[in-house]
């Protein structure tokens, strides 16, 4: 975000243009706010010092490498292998990208080129409403309605990644279908109406047009869709049945390492428990990942716009 | 024009999205705060007023409803029950978090330095279950083990219809899988592929809902939608627990640290008295702990 320039109040005090207790209030106020700035930073910083602390010993005790690629994760014996969960993680998140990212963006092209104004005012509080619904309650819906419906399907439990891909598909909607929309709407009108102007249909502009344009601002979208669905905890925890193991299905059980932590952590003890956090760097690191992806991102569109 | 994008499209919602930012972020600093004081949490003191019973969901429901008997009949005394697993009752205990740890399953050798002192509450079964439609109505102690194993892996192979079989496991913190890997399972290991439940209630849904499922339960928790299975030929019954003839059986515990004095005295004797033994637990399909001294 670029820096605001600071009110001239504020600084001026030299000028006296405003009276001594409009001056104080409004210094009180710029550190009221920094505080709160503060606060955010500081609770970042606070939990990755607390995270690395109790987690960084397990990759002392068990080795980095064995740690992230060991294929046993198996506490009570002494194995400390990841490599089970990441892959649940990594294969939950992209099934369900694969099906909500369509979902999402066709939601997007639907709210900012063809619903009328007043379709828009119904169709999108409704999609706004699916990301404040809490996760627990789509897990709930998964684990009711959905597993015996894909227990049915596979003549299995129903438990298992393809189960969680449905869920998340819908939790990432609201997330990838926002930011998308954003950035449709963003596209200067003449760019629609010369598409128009020559003769092109709704459609022809946009998939020749609109979405080309709107590119980057998609894939942001989509980026942090994902980081929304290797997060997600609770609902995946309620549908993927947490075995630790490479399923040879996608109905048979899974375990992320968000579940995994959860399922634990009640009793984890001694290196378990720093396996636990050190699970925790790797999604931290992660997010982090993410965040600076779609920052790089930005940056490289905006020195593209300024370039031109 | 980045920055733009990240933000929701109307200056109404962005401002609800700052605020949800800061709300969050304050969240986590309370967690932050939250967790690192609970990591060098002290001692609980004893209080006179209030117990603090945590641990076995096994022994919530008995344990819950002594409770707000022994409420109603002394009001001026709260009982504040929860079930985390036995495992981390035992823990909560030993690290004077709580009052009294429920746990399903004996101490671990590793626990029994801890100095906590045993009462046993109640016996409990655990009963082996499958769907109501599953022709299989007995199974050995070693079918039983090959199943849960993974080495057996279709009901055609002890007698039922051709159909892979759906393991239900619980997490590694219930009482109940502990209890269960003891008795039955021995120093074979579960089948690592099995679902892994957290809690008897998703275990009995589950298996009722799914023709090929399998699971394991306290017999206390077993009702119509699921059926119990018989094991080595006999079916988990109160005259067949108590006359210690059904094999997959284990005692339910309270632990305190050192013999129970005031409150948590008064509380376990209540738990201990008929009052309870005769009704409670009798009413949770679990053998009260007077029925094998009598």
């Amino acid at each position: 975000m670029p820096p605001t320039p600071v009110p001239p109040a504020a600084e001026s005090r030299g000028l006296q243009l405003v009276s001594r207790s409009t001056y104080l209030k409004e210094l009180a106020l710029k550190n009221l706010f920094l505080v709160c700035a503060c606060v955010a930073v500081a609770g970042v910083a606070l939990i990755f010092a607390f995270v690395g602390l109790r987690g960084w010993p397990i990759f002392a005790t068990v080795g980095p490498w064995s740690f992230l690629t060991g294929t046993e994760w198996n506490p009570t014996g002494a194995e400390y292998g990841i490599l089970p969960l990441i892959y649940g993680s990594v294969v939950v998140m992209l099934g369900a990208l694969v099906i909500g990212t369509p979902l999402a963006v066709g939601t997007a092209i639907f709210l900012s080129e063809i619903a009328t104004p007043r379709v828009r005012s119904i169709v999108r509080p409704a999609v706004e409403l699916l990301a404040g619904i809490p996760s627990v309650i789509y897990g709930f819906f998964g684990l009711i309605i959905l597993r015996p419906i894909v227990a049915n399907f596979t003549d299995g439990l129903g438990f298992g990644a393809v189960t969680a891909w449905f869920i998340l598909a819908i939790m990432i909607v609201p997330t990838i279908a926002a930011i998308s929309e954003d950035a449709l709407r963003s596209i200067p009108p003449g760019i629609r109406e010369a598409s128009y102007a020559m003769g092109a249909t709704t459609w022809q502009t946009i998939y020749k047009v609109l979405v080309p344009a709107a590119k980057i601002g998609i894939i942001d979208a989509i980026i942090l869709g994902m980081g929304r669905a290797i997060g997600e905890t609770m609902a995946v925890l309620m549908v993927v049945g947490n075995a630790p193991v490479f399923p040879e299905s996608i109905s048979e059980p899974i375990a992320t390492l968000t579940t995994q932590i959860v399922m634990d952590m009640p009793y984890a003890a001694g290196d378990h428990r720093t396996a636990l956090f050190g699970m925790a760097i790797i999604l931290f690191l992660v997010s982090m990942g993410l965040v600076a992806l779609v920052r790089l991102i930005s940056r490289f569109q905006t020195a593209m716009e300024s370039g031109r | 024009m980045a920055n733009r994008l990240l933000r929701p499209h109307t200056t109404k919602s962005s401002s609800n999205t700052r605020t949800n930012a800061a709300a969050r972020v304050l969240v986590c600093a309370v967690l932050a705060a939250a967790l690192l004081t609970s990591a060098g949490c002290g001692q609980r003191s004893a209080s006179a007023t209030e117990l603090v019973v945590t641990g076995s969901t096994t022994i919530l429901p008995i344990a819950e409803i002594a409770g707000e008997m022994y409420h109603d009949r002394n009001p001026d005394k709260k009982i504040l029950v929860s079930g985390l697993g036995s495992s981390a009752g035992i823990e909560t205990v030993a690290h004077g978090s709580s009052d009294i740890g429920t746990s399903s399953r004996d101490l671990k050798p590793a626990e029994e330095e801890l100095g906590l002192f045993d009462t046993p509450i109640a016996y409990d079964a655990i009963a082996v279950i499958v769907h109501p439609d599953n022709p299989v109505d007995a199974l050995t102690t070693e079918q039983v083990r090959a199943i849960f194993s993974g080495e057996i892996e279709n009901w055609s192979e002890v007698g039922g219809r051709d159909k892979d079989i759906g393991l239900v496991n619980r997490d590694e913190a219930s009482g109940t899988r502990e209890a269960f890997h003891k008795i039955v399972m021995g120093d074979t290991p579960f089948d690592r592929t099995a679902a892994v439940l957290p809690g008897t209630g998703q275990v009995r849904s589950v298996v009722a809902n799914a023709r090929g499922a399998v699971g394991y339960i306290s017999l206390g928790f077993v009702n119509d939608e699921v059926k119990v299975v018989a094991i080595d030929g006999i079916a988990p019954t109160t005259e067949s627990v108590i006359a210690g003839e059904y094999p997959v059986q284990r005692l339910l515990h309270f632990f305190t640290v050192g013999e129970p004095t005031g409150l948590a005295r008064d509380y376990i004797d209540f738990v201990l008295s008929e009052a309870v033994q005769g009704t409670i637990v009798k009413d949770a399909g679990f053998t009260p702990i007077s029925g094998r001294i009598e």
